[in-house]
């Protein structure tokens, strides 16, 4: 009986030795150090990668990567400037005469989608087919699709008939039978043609706008309009077996999906079909990597000799692993299991200092790489309140000039967000065109003495309302009630409350604040804009009269209407990048530095943390397909890996051990007591 | 016993109606249609977008309507969950039934074995320090419980991830993978975790429930007529300390199926806690009623599991 006691013990002592040798804190399955992965996270799953619905940063991490668009955005150089990517060329719009516009994309002949079942359905024993300029017609329909919640119909609306379409779509599909049976491109073909969309052979796409639209070319660098073959819509429809649409893309682009599983894992490999691969002797611009960018480019490392002029993609494979937890992710970023990773507020001290990646990070061979997003975050007033808005006339100007003199943002970026960012005079960001480095806006520059005298002319002397005889009562509306919110944004009520006023902080949950404004029952708010593309006009609709929320739940919640800026508002938008232009937002940021619907706050700065054997990464506020530039250096990973996670054994023999000889006495002395 | 299930079953339909209208009401008193529909869509979504997702997931019909029961809000409600038909998620259109499926199993990857090594550890641990009742190793274990049982999951978990897999570099900090050359590696943090937060109450009450057994007539009795200690705790004491062991242990099986909330949460396991919670940070209601009223099932159905399983346990007891 002892001895089999003893036999078991050892037994159990061997087994968890081995458990403890054979443990390894390494979350891959397979070997890597040779091949060329890319190891990233996304803080949630994306909802869907059906390119007419995406429309968050996430979900374009995978499709910007996978569908190919015409045009595509320069990646390097700043301000963002558009390139050929499918197309051979950027066009140039062509005037109708009668207030329209054509635009002509010429597609590159001989381009082909990834390999997939579903176009047997075109031809049987078919694996792929040429890109069409049909393709992207189709996927223009689908936009138009009623069925399809795309976000960016208003856009395309100006597009000839684009409207019609939609309607008529709707009206088949609700009126004759069997319609919406048909297979889909079969309807689109019913309910079409849409004129402005005109499909010239294999390799011409003509669009006929119905108004002047510059911005027009911007969409067609995103997912929106990427080409989608009407078999995989047809094919991936959840029966059988066979996925949904919106979880199978067909490739189009450097990289195709190989495993899709999206709570846990998304995993891309190279498209072996992509333009780029099949045809490196087009040098395309969007197949090689750049050879100019801007100035302190080539400084980063960006314009390496080894890189520039070469065939792209660089890597073999991509994957995506779904991390909400930020904690974790940066840990696992400093074990090296992660390629790069923001930064955490924990940990931001240990990484920066002064500004710059602390000594100990850079010993391991880290870099830290800043950009300024194309974003702002605002202070915003509602301009149809009585107190703070329009109808408080002059009184209410000097009101919002006095509390926009007492916001020092400086001290607000360094406090609350580390640093990150650079201090905002008007709506426009940097890297975009109207942005005047050398602009300061005389109320952004906090003068307290300057503030409580406007106010006395305001009639709020010391901050006192005189009707009350009591400091002046406002509320600052935010959606969200946690306490670290609730300090943050006292910052803003300790600063008012300098000048005298009293503004209180309602804090409720993010439901009932966009309630409020539905309702329009709010005095000041706070919000924050990122462009969907480079271009002024995307910041200043942010204030356009037409475009307010109280009159068609627009993003303008400030209600900011003001018929001198809409007239300037409505010239500029349309206008092109010129002497005109910039004199027009010179003026319109004359109005708003005078109104001061806004107080602006920042436009944040995004900081990239990478590791040393991650190449090419530049940081950039749009969604970019930037994976087709990047580079691994796998052999130098693997190297370091081993050298930081060496597991440390000594602990589990050290508390097996004190726990045997805390209880084994005890068992001892009871056994010799009880005999 | 046929009866007394029935009437149980009937009563619980009764729990699981009020349950639903309790969901529904709460939920729109938090959150409106516009606000899913944002949430869903994305923040910049134009008004027309919102108001078409609206229509067309019916949360533009009035809440109750007299006049047109089936076109109102609550009916199919009830309607779509009393039939099991349970849709699409709110957040992304995606059906709801076959999500539960797959994220069933990395929960059951989580909860099966530290539910059967719960058990079996607390009840060995249990009897272990019952045995040598009143010894320092007694006393030790019992604080050693209590200091266990009090301290929070969420530190175990954050400071687990951080010895562990930070510090020590034994296992990965979070992360899951179905591979089953993986699993282990990747689950023995968690698993660790949760065992040794439940581990602390459950030997603590296990031990009270041996001790007040051990202290009876029977026990004297057998160790009287020569029965080992093996044999004392293991068959005797074990077995007629069946019915409150049983009323902690029935009661939880059914939730093995739902997961844990925080421990997938942090570890990134795609299971079912994980989903629960994406859904109500999501403003999801049509995941997040399904989930309840599965949960509400599960809670009655292990409610009369457990009842039963008290007659298998002790012959005395009959459901009448």
């Amino acid at each position: 009986m002892r001895i089999r006691r003893v036999r078991l013990a050892w037994v159990a002592w061997i087994a968890s030795s081995a458990l403890l040798l054979s443990c390894s804190n390494n979350p891959y399955p397979g070997a890597d150090d040779t091949v060329k992965v890319r190891y990233g996270a996304l803080p949630s799953a994306p909802k869907t990668l059906d390119p007419a619905v995406t429309y968050s940063s996430l979900e374009h991490k995978i499709t910007a990567n996978v569908y190919e668009t015409l045009l595509e955005y320069h990646y390097l150089k700043r301000p963002y400037t558009l390139m050929p990517g499918l197309a051979q060329a950027v066009p140039e719009a062509r005037p109708l005469g009668d207030g329209r516009v054509a635009y002509r994309f010429d597609v590159r002949p001989g381009m082909l989608f990834q390999d997939d079942p579903c176009f047997e359905l075109g031809e049987v024993g078919r694996r792929t087919r040429e890109i069409l300029a049909s393709d992207f017609a189709f996927q223009l329909m689908r936009i138009g699709d009623p069925e399809i919640p795309s976000q960016v119909v208003q856009t395309f609306s100006k597009l000839d008939g684009f409207s019609q379409f939609r309607e008529r779509l709707k009206q088949l599909r609700e009126s004759e039978e069997g319609f919406a049976e048909l297979r889909i491109d079969l309807q689109y073909r019913r309910a079409g043609p849409i004129e402005g969309i005109r499909v010239d052979g294999d390799t011409g796409l003509e669009l006929v706008l119905s108004e002047v639209y510059p911005q027009l070319l911007y969409w067609f660098a995103m997912p929106f309009t990427a080409p989608v073959p009407w078999e995989a819509v047809v094919y991936y429809d959840g029966k059988e077996g066979r996925d949904f649409f919106r979880d199978h893309p067909v490739s189009s682009g450097p990289f195709k999906i190989a495993e899709y599983d999206r709570f846990f894992r998304i995993v891309m490999v190279r498209n072996e079909n992509w333009y780029g691969v099949r045809h490196p002797e087009w040098k395309a611009p969007g197949t090689v990597y750049p050879s100019s960018g801007e100035p302190g480019d080539a400084a980063a490392g960006l314009l390496d000799p080894d890189y520039v002029g070469r065939s792209l993609p660089l890597l073999d494979r991509i994957e995506y692993r779904i991390e909400k937890e930020s904690i974790p992710y940066f840990n696992k970023f400093l074990q090296g299991y992660y390629d790069a990773a923001g930064i955490i507020r924990e940990s931001f001290d240990k990484v920066v200092q002064q500004g710059r990646l602390s000594s100990e990070m850079k010993a391991r061979g880290m870099r830290l790489e800043k950009s300024v997003d194309p974003a702002i975050s605002y202070l915003g007033f509602n301009m149809n309140d009585a107190v703070v808005g329009t109808p408080g006339g002059d009184k209410a100007r000097k009101l919002r000039q006095a509390m926009s003199l007492a916001v020092d943002a400086e001290e607000y970026k360094r406090i609350f967000i580390n640093g990150r960012g650079i201090l905002a005079q008007t709506p426009i960001p940097p890297g975009l065109f109207g942005y005047d480095p050398d602009y300061r806006n005389p109320y952004r520059t906090p003068d307290l003495d300057a503030a409580r005298k406007l106010l006395e002319e305001a009639g709020y002397t010391g901050g006192i309302d005189p009707e009350t005889g009591e400091p002046l009562h406002l509320t600052f509306d935010i959606g969200d009630a946690s306490t670290r919110t609730r300090v943050t944004y006292g910052f803003f009520i300790d600063a008012w409350a300098e000048l005298g006023l009293d503004v209180e902080l309602a804090a409720t949950n993010y439901n009932q604040f966009r309630e409020k404004v539905k309702k329009g029952s709010y005095q000041i708010f706070t919000w924050g804009w990122i462009a969907d593309y480079p271009d002024p006009e995307n910041f200043l609709f942010l204030l356009w009269g037409p475009m307010a929320q109280a009159t068609s739940l627009g993003p303008n919640t400030a209600n900011f209407d003001h018929p001198r800026f809409n007239e300037l508002f409505l010239e500029m938008k349309d206008r092109p990048n010129d002497v005109r232009r910039i004199a027009l937002i010179r003026e319109m940021r004359e109005i708003l530095e005078r109104e001061r619907p806004w107080i602006e706050l920042l436009h944040s700065e995004s900081y990239a943390l990478y590791h040393g054997w991650l190449k090419n990464l530049k940081p950039a506020g749009l969604s970019l397909p930037q994976a087709k530039y990047m580079d691994i250096d796998a052999g130098l990973r693997a190297a370091q890996r081993v050298e930081w996670n060496d597991p440390i054994v000594w602990p589990a023999w050290a508390v097996t051990g004190i726990g045997i000889a805390i209880v084994i006495p005890g068992i001892l002395t009871f056994l010799r007591e009880r005999q | 016993m046929l009866a007394y299930v029935i009437r149980r079953m009937a009563y619980g339909f009764v729990t699981v109606l009020g349950v639903l209208a309790l969901l529904f009401f709460l939920f729109f008193l938090y959150a409106t249609p516009d606000e899913m529909a944002r949430r869903s869509l994305g923040e910049k979504a134009p008004p027309q977008a919102i108001h078409d997702w609206v229509v067309k997931h019916g949360y533009d019909k009035p809440a109750w309507s007299w006049s047109d029961p089936k076109e109102s809000q609550l009916y199919n409600h009830y309607h779509s969950m009393l039939t099991f038909n349970f849709g699409t998620s709110d957040a992304d259109d995606s059906l709801i039934a076959p999500q539960i499926r797959k994220r069933m199993i990395p929960s059951l990857v989580l909860t099966l074995p530290l539910f059967f090594t719960g058990i079996t550890l607390g009840i060995v641990f249990a009897l272990f320090v019952a045995y040598f009742r009143d010894t320092y190793i007694d006393r030790m274990g019992v604080v050693i419980a209590v200091l266990a049982m009090s301290v929070s999951v969420l530190l175990y978990i954050i400071g687990g991830q951080y010895l562990i897999g930070k510090l020590l570099r034994w296992f990965p900090i979070s992360g899951f993978d179905p591979d089953p050359a993986l699993i282990a590696r990747f689950m023995a943090l968690p698993w660790a975790i949760g065992l040794l937060s439940g581990l602390g109450e459950s030997v603590r009450f296990y031990r009270t429930v041996f001790i007040e057994e051990t202290s009876r007539d029977y026990v004297r009795t057998a160790r009287a007529k020569g029965c080992g200690d093996g044999r004392v705790m293991g068959a005797h004491v074990l077995r007629n300390a069946m019915i409150p062991i049983l009323t902690r242990v029935v009661v939880s099986i059914p939730f093995l199926f739902m997961g844990s909330l925080l421990l997938e949460s942090f570890f990134g396991i795609p299971g079912l806690g994980s989903m629960m919670v994406d859904a109500i940070q999501g403003n999801d209601f049509s995941t997040l009623r399904v989930m309840v009223f599965i949960s509400s099932l599960l809670f009655i159905g292990g409610q009369i599991a457990t009842d039963i399983s008290y007659t298998l346990a002790d012959p005395r007891v009959r459901l009448d």
